[in-house]
C-alpha cells in the first residue's frame, strides 16, 4: 500500500507494500460478478449492486489485517466478508463514491480512500478504532459523521470542496489536519483539537485566522497560497506559544515590505518561517525596524493630537471672535434697523463663513486618540504659535505673549506676524512692543481684525520697517475701499512695500498714491500751524520737524541729498507724519479730559467779556456823559477865575493847607 | 446733540428775533437790542475765543516755548485761512458756520484729486476720507448726504466726488435747517397746518418721510409755492444758518410739485446758493486748483 503521507511513518509501518497488489492489478477487471483473480475473487451475491471480496486463506493469513484494493475500478464498496480483523484498508485510486459495508470491520485503524470520488462522510460510525484516514481527492463537501472517530490520529481532506471547519472539536487525539487545496475562506472552531500538531490550509482562500491560540500543541501550521494580507487577520497567531514552523508564502502579506520583520517581531518563538531557519540576526533587524516604527507612529499620534488641540483652539477663539462681533444670535437681538445699514452687521444671520474657514481636518482619529482628546480643555481663549519664521496669534489674549521672555535666535528668525480675531485697535498698542521684541518682522498679516477705516493704517508707520502687508477680506471691512492700497502705500511710502496682498507693488502704484493723496500730506504739514504740528508729533519729533520745514523752500535739488540725512533720521516722511491714529478709546478718553478744561475756558472768557462789557459801557457812558462833564468843568473855571484877588487868595490858601 | 448744538449757538435763546447773520446793517435797531455778550456770542467771537484759550491750556509747555502772542496770532490767521479746521474734534468743526465751510473746503482741497481721478466710491469710503480730516465724524451725516445723491435709494451705490461732495455741503451747512423742513414737509404731506411753530428735535424729522410717500395721494410730493411759502417763514424766524430765501424761491419757482429729496437736489446743484455758501467752487471747476498746484510746483 503506499505511503500517502510522510507521517504515516510514525505510524511505525513503514513499508506497507505488499506483493499483493502487484496480484492485484494483474488480477483487476471490473468488479462484475465471478471475476476469478488469484487470490481475490469478487464474485455477485445475493445483494445485486455489491460485489464481494473474498480472499485466499493463504492471504488471509499473510496478511491477515491489511487489504489493499487500489485501482480496482471499483465504483462502490464491495462487501467484505471474513475480515474482521483488518487493520488496514486501502481502497485509493478508485471511482467509489460512498462509503459502504465496511462497519463490520471494527478494528480498522487505517482506512485509505484516497482519489476516489466521494461526495460524503458516511460510513464510519463504527469504526471506533480508526486511527488514520485519508479522504484527499474526493468530492467532499462537509466534515461530518465523525462522531465516534474520537482516536483519530491523521485526518487528510486535502483536495475537497470543504469551505468551513465544523465538527472536529470532539478529535482531542488528532494530530495531523490535512486541509489544503479546499473552498475554505476563513479559519476558525478549532476548539478542543488539543493534540493537533500540524495543520496544513494551504491553497485555500483564507483571509483570517481566528482560534489558533486555542491549540495548545501546535507546531506546524501551513498557510501558504491563500489570501492573507494584514498581519491583523492573523494576529491570533502571535499568542500561540506552541507554533514554530509557519509559511505564508503566496500570500498577499509577502509581498509587503514590513512582512518579515512584522512576523518576527509579533511571533518570537518562531523557529522557520517560510521553511527556512530564522537567524538571530534577522531576529535582531526585525526588533530594531519595529521600534522604529513603533516610535514613528507614537510622533505622529502626538503630532495629530497637537494639531487637532490647535484646530479646536482656534475654532473656539473664531467662535468668541463671532459673538464679539455680534454675528451669531444667540439671544433675539432686536437691533435698530436703522443703524444695521452697513451689511456687515447682519444679526440674523449665523456667519458661518469664519468657522468654514477652518475646515474641520476630517482625517480619521484613532480611538486612542480620542479618548486623549476628552481630556484636552477647550476653554483655551487665545493661541500663540512660532511655525519658523511665522509667528501667529489667535485671539486678544495672545497679545499678552509679546511679554514673555522670546530667546533671541526664535525671535529673530521670524519674519512674518499674522494677526487674527483680534480687534485691530489692541494691536495698535502693542505696536511697539513687536518692534522691539521681533526686530526682523517685515511681514505683517491680519484676518478678523476689524479694520474698518483707513485711518488705522496710519498706526502702521510706527513701525521700524514693512515689506509686505496681508490684509485678508475676511473681517476686515476696509478692504472692500477701492482707495485703501494707495492710501497704504502712501502713508507707509517710507517703508518703500514691496507686496500688498500678494501682489507686486509697481511704480505706477506708488505714482497714483501720491497723486490721489499728495495733497492730504501737504495739507497735513504746510498748513497746520506750529503748535499744532509740535502738539501731534510730540516732544521727540519737534526738533527734527523744525529743522525740516526750515529747509523746505529751498530749491528740489539741494534739497533731495540734506532730506535724505533727515530722513534717514526721521525714519518717516515727515510731511505726513502728523497723519495719526488714536483708537476710538483713547481719542474718547482725551475728549472727556477737555471737556473740563472747556468749561474752564468759557467761564473764563465769559468774565473777560463781564469785564470788557462793563468797561465798553463805561466808556460809552464816559463818552455820552463827556461834553456835559467838560462843560461844566470849563464853566467852573471859568466861575472861578471871575474874580482876580478871591481866585488868587483862594490859590495861596490852596498851597498853604498842602503843606 | 441738538441741545448741544443750541447752546454753542446761542445761550440765551428767548431775546434774539432776527438770525441772519449775513448783511452789514451796524446801526439796525435789532443788532444794538442784543446784549453785548449776546451780540459777541451770535458772531462766534466768544467760540474761537474760547477755543483759543483752550488750545493755548492744551499745548502750554510748547507754546510759552514761542510765545502767547504768536500763538494768538497763528490761531486767528489759520481761522481766516481755514486751515483752523483740519485733525479737529467733530464738536468743534460744527459749532460755527465759518468751520463748516472751512471744512467743506479743506476736505475739497485735499481730495480733489480723487475726483480727477475719476474713482466712483461708496458712501463708506467718503466717510472714511472724512474721517481722515475728522476723527470723529459721525456716520449719519455722511449717510444723510449719501441719501441725498442717491435719492433715499440703494445706499450701496456708488457715488462721483462732485455729487457727492455738493449733496454733502448742503447735508453738513445746513443740518439744522434741513431737519426743519423736513418736518415741514412732512406736516404738508399729511396735510397739517404749516404755520405753526415747529420745533425741530433731533432726528425724528428725518425718519418719518421714508415711507410716507407710499401712503401719500397720487400726486407726488408737496405744491411748490405753498412748500415756498412755509420755508419763508422758516427762514425768517430760523436763528441757524439758512440759504438766501431769493435762492430758494428760484429752486422751488421751477416746479410745480416736489419731493424732500428732490429740493434737496436741486439745492444741492443749484450754483448760486453753492457761490452763497462761498466753500467751493463752480461744480465746472471742481477739478481745478491753481492756488494748491502753484504750492506743489514749488515744492
Amino acid at each position: 500500500m503506499k505511503t500517502t503521507t510522510s507521517s504515516l511513518s510514525a505510524f511505525g509501518d513503514s513499508s506497507i507494500q505488499t506483493p499483493s497488489k502487484s496480484r492485484i492489478r494483474q488480477g483487476c477487471h471490473s468488479a462484475g460478478p465471478n471475476v476469478s483473480g488469484d487470490h481475490i475473487n469478487l464474485v455477485s451475491s445475493s445483494m445485486p449492486s455489491f460485489p464481494i471480496l473474498q480472499r485466499s486463506s493463504e492471504e488471509k493469513i499473510l496478511y491477515s489485517d491489511r487489504l489493499t484494493l487500489e485501482r480496482q475500478k471499483l465504483t462502490v464498496c464491495p462487501i467484505i466478508d471474513g475480515e474482521e480483523h483488518l487493520r488496514l484498508l486501502n481502497f485509493q485510486h478508485n471511482f467509489i463514491t460512498r462509503i459502504q459495508n465496511i462497519s463490520n470491520l471494527q478494528r480498522l485503524i487505517f482506512l485509505d480512500l484516497y482519489d476516489n470520488q466521494i461526495e460524503e462522510i458516511s460510513g464510519l460510525s463504527t469504526l471506533r478504532s480508526l486511527r488514520v484516514l485519508l479522504l484527499g481527492k474526493n468530492r467532499i463537501k462537509k466534515i461530518s459523521n465523525l462522531e465516534n472517530l474520537k482516536s483519530l490520529d491523521v485526518l487528510d481532506l486535502h483536495g475537497n470542496q470543504i469551505s468551513k471547519i465544523e465538527n472536529v472539536s470532539h478529535l482531542c487525539d488528532l494530530r495531523v489536519l490535512n486541509l489544503a487545496r479546499n473552498l475554505l475562506s476563513h479559519v476558525d472552531n478549532l476548539n478542543g483539537l488539543d493534540s493537533l500538531t500540524e495543520l496544513n490550509l494551504r491553497h485555500n482562500q483564507i483571509t483570517f485566522v481566528r482560534d489558533v491560540d486555542n491549540l495548545p500543541c501546535l507546531q506546524r501550521l501551513f498557510l501558504s497560497f491563500n489570501n492573507i494580507s494584514t498581519f491583523e487577520s492573523v494576529c491570533c497567531l502571535a499568542d500561540s506559544t506552541s507554533l514554530s514552523d509557519i509559511t505564508f508564502d503566496g500570500n498577499p502579506i509577502a509581498q509587503e515590505s514590513w512582512y518579515k520583520h512584522t512576523i518576527l517581531q509579533n511571533m518570537m518563538q518562531l523557529r522557520q518561517l517560510d521553511m527556512k531557519r530564522i537567524t538571530e540576526e534577522e531576529r535582531r533587524m526585525a526588533s530594531v525596524i519595529a521600534k522604529k516604527e513603533e516610535e514613528k507612529k507614537r510622533e505622529s499620534q502626538k503630532q495629530s493630537l497637537l494639531k487637532e488641540k490647535k484646530r479646536l483652539t482656534i475654532n473656539n477663539v473664531a467662535r468668541k471672535w463671532d459673538l464679539q462681533q455680534h454675528r451669531v444670535t444667540s439671544i433675539a437681538a432686536n437691533q435698530d434697523r436703522k443703524d444695521s445699514d452697513s451689511p456687515s452687521q447682519d444679526p440674523c444671520q449665523v456667519d458661518g463663513s469664519t468657522i468654514s474657514a477652518f475646515p474641520e481636518e476630517t482625517g480619521s482619529l484613532d480611538s486612542a486618540l480620542s479618548n486623549a482628546l476628552q481630556g484636552l480643555s477647550v476653554t483655551d481663549t487665545h493661541l500663540v504659535e512660532v511655525d519658523g519664521d511665522t509667528l501667529s496669534l489667535y485671539g486678544s489674549g495672545a497679545l499678552e505673549s509679546l511679554d514673555r521672555n522670546w530667546s533671541v535666535q526664535t525671535a529673530g528668525m521670524v519674519t512674518t506676524v499674522s494677526f487674527t480675531f483680534i480687534e485691530f485697535d489692541e494691536i495698535v498698542q502693542v505696536l511697539p512692543k513687536l518692534k522691539i521684541k521681533f526686530p526682523n518682522s517685515l511681514h505683517l498679516k491680519f484676518k478678523e481684525t476689524n479694520l474698518v477705516m483707513l485711518q488705522q493704517f496710519n498706526a502702521l508707520a510706527q513701525l521700524r520697517r514693512i515689506d509686505q502687508l496681508t490684509i485678508d477680506p475676511q473681517g476686515n471691512p476696509v478692504v472692500s475701499f477701492t482707495l485703501w492700497k494707495y492710501y497704504v502705500l502712501f502713508r507707509l511710502s517710507h517703508f518703500s512695500m514691496q507686496k500688498i496682498n500678494g501682489t507686486e507693488v509697481t511704480q505706477n502704484d506708488m505714482i497714483m498714491a501720491e497723486r490721489l493723496f499728495g495733497i492730504l500730506a501737504h495739507v497735513a504739514s504746510s498748513e497746520l500751524p506750529q503748535y499744532r504740528l509740535i502738539s501731534i508729533l510730540g516732544d521727540a519729533r519737534k526738533k527734527q520737524f523744525r529743522y525740516l520745514l526750515e529747509t523746505k523752500g529751498k530749491k528740489p535739488g539741494v534739497v533731495s541729498e540734506e532730506n535724505n540725512d533727515s530722513k534717514r533720521l526721521v525714519g518717516e516722511n515727515t510731511n505726513r507724519a502728523t497723519l495719526n491714529y488714536t483708537t476710538r478709546d483713547f481719542y474718547n478718553e482725551k475728549l472727556e479730559e477737555i471737556k473740563e478744561k472747556k468749561k474752564f475756558c468759557k467761564m473764563y472768557i465769559e468774565d473777560l467779556v463781564k469785564e470788557a462789557t462793563e468797561i465798553n459801557m463805561k466808556n460809552e457812558a464816559l463818552q455820552k456823559l463827556w461834553p456835559q462833564m467838560f462843560i461844566e468843568l470849563v464853566r467852573d473855571a471859568v466861575i472861578e477865575i471871575r474874580n482876580k484877588s478871591s481866585y488868587m487868595k483862594l490859590c495861596l490858601q490852596q498851597i498853604t493847607d498842602q503843606k | 446733540m441738538a441741545t448741544e448744538r443750541a447752546g454753542t449757538w446761542l445761550p440765551e435763546a428767548g431775546k434774539l428775533e432776527l438770525g441772519s447773520c449775513c448783511g452789514p446793517r451796524m446801526l439796525s435797531p435789532e443788532r444794538l437790542a442784543l446784549t453785548d455778550y449776546e451780540y459777541l456770542a451770535q458772531r462766534h467771537v466768544l467760540t474761537y475765543m474760547e477755543d483759543a484759550v483752550c488750545q493755548l491750556l492744551e499745548n502750554k509747555e510748547d507754546i510759552s516755548q514761542y510765545g502767547i502772542a504768536r500763538f494768538f496770532t497763528e490761531y486767528f490767521n489759520s481761522v481766516c485761512q481755514g486751515t483752523h479746521i483740519l485733525f479737529r474734534e467733530f464738536s468743534f468743526i460744527q459749532a460755527t458756520p465759518h468751520n463748516r465751510a472751512s471744512f467743506l473746503r479743506a476736505f475739497w482741497r485735499c481730495f480733489r484729486t480723487v475726483g480727477k481721478n475719476g474713482d466712483l466710491l461708496t458712501m463708506k469710503e467718503y466717510h472714511c476720507l472724512l474721517q481722515l480730516l475728522c476723527p470723529d465724524f459721525p456716520l449719519e451725516l455722511t449717510q444723510k448726504a449719501a441719501r441725498i445723491v442717491l435719492m433715499d435709494d440703494a445706499m450701496d451705490c456708488l457715488m462721483s466726488f462732485s455729487d457727492f461732495l455738493f449733496a454733502f455741503q448742503i447735508q453738513f451747512y445746513y443740518s439744522e435747517f434741513l431737519e426743519s423742513v423736513a418736518a415741514i414737509y412732512q406736516d404738508l404731506l399729511s396735510g397739517k397746518n404749516p404755520n405753526t411753530v415747529i420745533v425741530p428735535t433731533s432726528s425724528s424729522g428725518q425718519h418719518r418721510q421714508r415711507p410716507a410717500l407710499g401712503e401719500a395721494s397720487m400726486l407726488e410730493g408737496v405744491e411748490a409755492s405753498l412748500f415756498y411759502q412755509c420755508l419763508e417763514n422758516l427762514c425768517d424766524r430760523h436763528k441757524y444758518s439758512c440759504p438766501p430765501p431769493a435762492l430758494v424761491k428760484e429752486v422751488l419757482s421751477n416746479v410745480q410739485r416736489l419731493t424732500f429729496y428732490g429740493f434737496l437736489v436741486a439745492l444741492s446743484k443749484h450754483h448760486g446758493i453753492n457761490q452763497a455758501l462761498g466753500a467751493l467752487p463752480d461744480k465746472g471747476d471742481l477739478m481745478h486748483d491753481p492756488a494748491m498746484d502753484e504750492e506743489l510746483e514749488r515744492l
